[in-house]
């Protein structure tokens, strides 16, 4: 098979002089960073059309309270599932009643997600993200260019709940997404649905500059309407001596800690939103002290709340977060378990995810005494085809490594683990069979000297 | 399955005694003369209380697609309008669903007439509906249903075999495409996750 590396044009097929003087501006400032890759939004004029009517409506429904009952949605959605997915068609007939409906989970996806991708999806615009594997081992999750940028919808709900709305337009940057690994994927981009505001993926890791000062100069050059990141990204930031003030941080990925926010939003004097959402259902809340937890941003995605046993709890009682529905038309949910945990609540019309738990970010150190974080290790792992395992590190520094799949992988997860964190680090690692319970990838007992 | 319905063989027998009004060719656009939404309403309404016009929904002014669907949603209304279903206490909602499951699930494998003509087709089509409202022949346990419609289901071997076939090119052509240099690449998100 053929696979031509994509052009330009595949990767922006609207782009205006104005956007390539952008592209080139981000690329090419003097104090840029080395950009590893090449991405764009690959949207046709005709998904912008489409683009724009579905932002409108999401901004029309605003955020979500689900009145209890099914959604209108629901049956329709089910019957196409049933009909189009091969997963859910295997299983035969759908029962009548939409609780009874088998729950699908992470494992299901990392068999084969290719049994998730509806028959009458198209395959030539298919692309993938990986998720990050703080959950588990990464998936490669089947989206769509459509399906990426409708994110921005969801992106200015959050922001307007804090009073936001976005102004960045030609000639400015809208968007710094912030990563800290070793290895990022990083590039610059335009965004077509904001006028071709510049859009970049950098990595704050001192690596990917010329210098580590380049990393605050740049930003404070760019000036960027919104900067996105994770707990860890944020924490790097706080250690430049970027002057420019973004009107808000927008933290999703990981457990966002509240003496990470208060700093953040101190010493940046803007809101700092802190957004539940995962690869495999975009941004599903977010967080709002008032209402006690992450409001409902999707109009078409049902939130339950499940005990062990699959069974609905009670409104306000502590479950797994179960979801149906969602806007990745190449990857329609049903009943997913996503091994996360909240309680749903009812406030002032809105549906409130309540005492959220889930991902927390986690460092480990290496023999020469660095801290590297759980992407770090998920990116190197990302080779072998595990499907679940855990590694945990001991407060000497030792690491114990459990892993599941059907064959042994012993000597490659060895010769992984030696090469990042020291080939002289104690290692025991082990093949296991987790069952059918939730495993929490990451978890260390060394102290972390946060030094980022 | 875990409730007892009625006993299969006069529910088949029913299926085969299809009167012409429901085997008729289903309303879509200007063709066909059946509107299917109108004929579940009054399928329900028979049997005590009509459908709400928001379930009714998905069968009318389908499109073009729709066609085997609606036409096995007929046949299976036909077999609700059974004098066993007036007295079954099935909610009109969950009668239109189970229909609707069932006509869907099958449709896929062969066109309506089929599971007129063919025995083991139209002991396949009253054993699904059976199993869309959760309930199985009489004097079968939970355990002999599920066997009987997994046989039945079985008896379409070929089409299975071709299907999976199918099935397995897809899932290939999936994984190609994923694994391109353009979906490596991806598209702007913005967010990480």
């Amino acid at each position: 098979m053929t696979d031509p590396d994509p052009t330009d044009a595949d990767r922006h097929p609207t782009l205006s002089e104005a956007g390539q003087r952008m592209l080139d501006y981000l690329a090419q400032h003097r104090h840029a960073p080395v950009f590893r890759n090449k991405s764009g939004s690959r949207l046709t004029a005709h998904d912008l059309a489409r683009l724009r009517v579905f932002e409108a409506g999401v901004a029309e429904a605003g955020c979500v309270g689900q009145r209890g009952g099914e959604p209108p949605w629901l049956a329709d959605f089910v019957a196409r599932c049933y009909a189009d997915v091969p997963h859910y068609r295997a299983r035969g007939v759908a029962p009548s009643g939409f609780e009874a409906i088998p729950t699908t989970r992470r494992a299901d996806l990392a068999h084969d997600i290719t049994a998730f991708v509806p028959d009458s999806v198209a395959l030539d615009r298919l692309i993938n993200f990986r998720t990050s594997g703080v959950t588990g081992h990464p998936l490669l999750i089947p989206s769509h260019p459509l399906v990426a940028a409708s994110y921005l919808a969801f992106h200015r709900l959050a922001l307007r709940r804090y009073g936001i709305e976005l102004t960045a337009g030609r000639n400015d940057v809208g968007v710094v997404l912030l990563g800290y690994q070793r290895q990022c994927f990083t590039y610059v981009s335009v965004i077509p649905a904001m006028d071709e505001a510049g859009y970049v993926k950098l990595n704050l890791h001192p690596d990917d500059w010329r210098s580590p000062e380049d990393r605050a100069q740049y930003l404070d050059a760019l000036r960027p309407e919104i900067l996105s990141g994770d707990p860890i990204s944020f924490s790097a930031l706080l250690a430049l001596s970027m002057t420019w003030k973004p009107r808000a941080l927008v933290s999703t990925s990981m457990t966002l800690l509240p003496a990470l926010r208060n700093e953040l939003e101190t010493r940046f004097s803007c809101p700092v939103l802190d957004v539940y959402s995962m690869t495999e259902a975009g941004p599903i809340g977010v967080y709002d002290a008032c209402a006690g937890g992450h409001v409902l941003l999707q109009q078409q995605l049902l939130v339950e709340i499940l005990d062990p046993a699959g069974k609905r709890v009670r409104l306000g009682e502590r479950g797994e977060i179960t979801l149906t529905g969602g806007f990745n038309f190449c990857l329609p949910l049903l009943r997913y378990r996503t091994g996360d945990y909240a309680s749903l609540q009812t406030r002032s019309n809105e549906t409130v995810l309540c005492g959220l738990s889930g991902r927390a970010p986690v460092r480990f150190r290496t023999t020469d005494g660095a801290w590297i974080n759980n992407n770090d290790v998920t990116h190197a792992l990302r080779a072998l085809p595990l499907w679940q395992y855990r590694l945990h590190q001991h407060a000497d520094g030792q690491l114990q490594f459990e892993y599941a799949v059907d064959r042994n992988m012993d000597i490659e997860v060895t010769r992984i683990l030696h090469g990042i964190f020291g080939a002289d680090r104690m290692l025991d690692v082990r093949q296991t069979n987790f069952g059918n319970i939730k495993v929490v990838p990451y978890t260390s007992d060394a102290v972390s000297n946060n030094g980022i | 399955m875990q409730h007892a319905g009625p006993p299969l063989e006069s529910l088949t027998r029913r299926l085969l005694d299809t009167p012409p009004e429901f085997l008729a060719e289903p309303k879509i656009g200007s063709r066909g003369v059946v509107h299917v939404d109108a004929l579940l309403g009054d399928v329900t309404t028979m049997l005590g209380e009509r459908a709400p016009a928001g379930e009714l929904r998905r069968f009318a002014d389908p499109d073009g697609g729709a066609r085997n669907r609606l036409a096995l949603a007929q046949l299976a209304a036909w077999v609700c309008a059974d004098a066993w279903f007036r007295g079954a206490g099935i909610a009109p909602v969950r009668l239109i669903r189970a229909i609707d499951a069932a006509a869907t699930a099958l449709s896929s494998h062969a066109p309506a007439a089929s599971f007129l003509a063919d025995g083991d087709r139209r002991e396949e089509l009253v054993r699904t509906l059976l199993a869309a409202l959760d309930h199985r022949p009489a004097d079968e346990s939970i355990e002999q249903a599920q066997d009987r419609l997994a046989n039945v289901s079985s008896s379409q071997r070929q089409i299975a075999v071709s299907a999976a076939r199918g099935m397995a090119e897809r899932a290939r052509k999936i994984r190609e495409a994923l694994a391109r240099k353009a979906a490596e690449e991806s598209a702007d998100k913005m967010w990480r996750e």
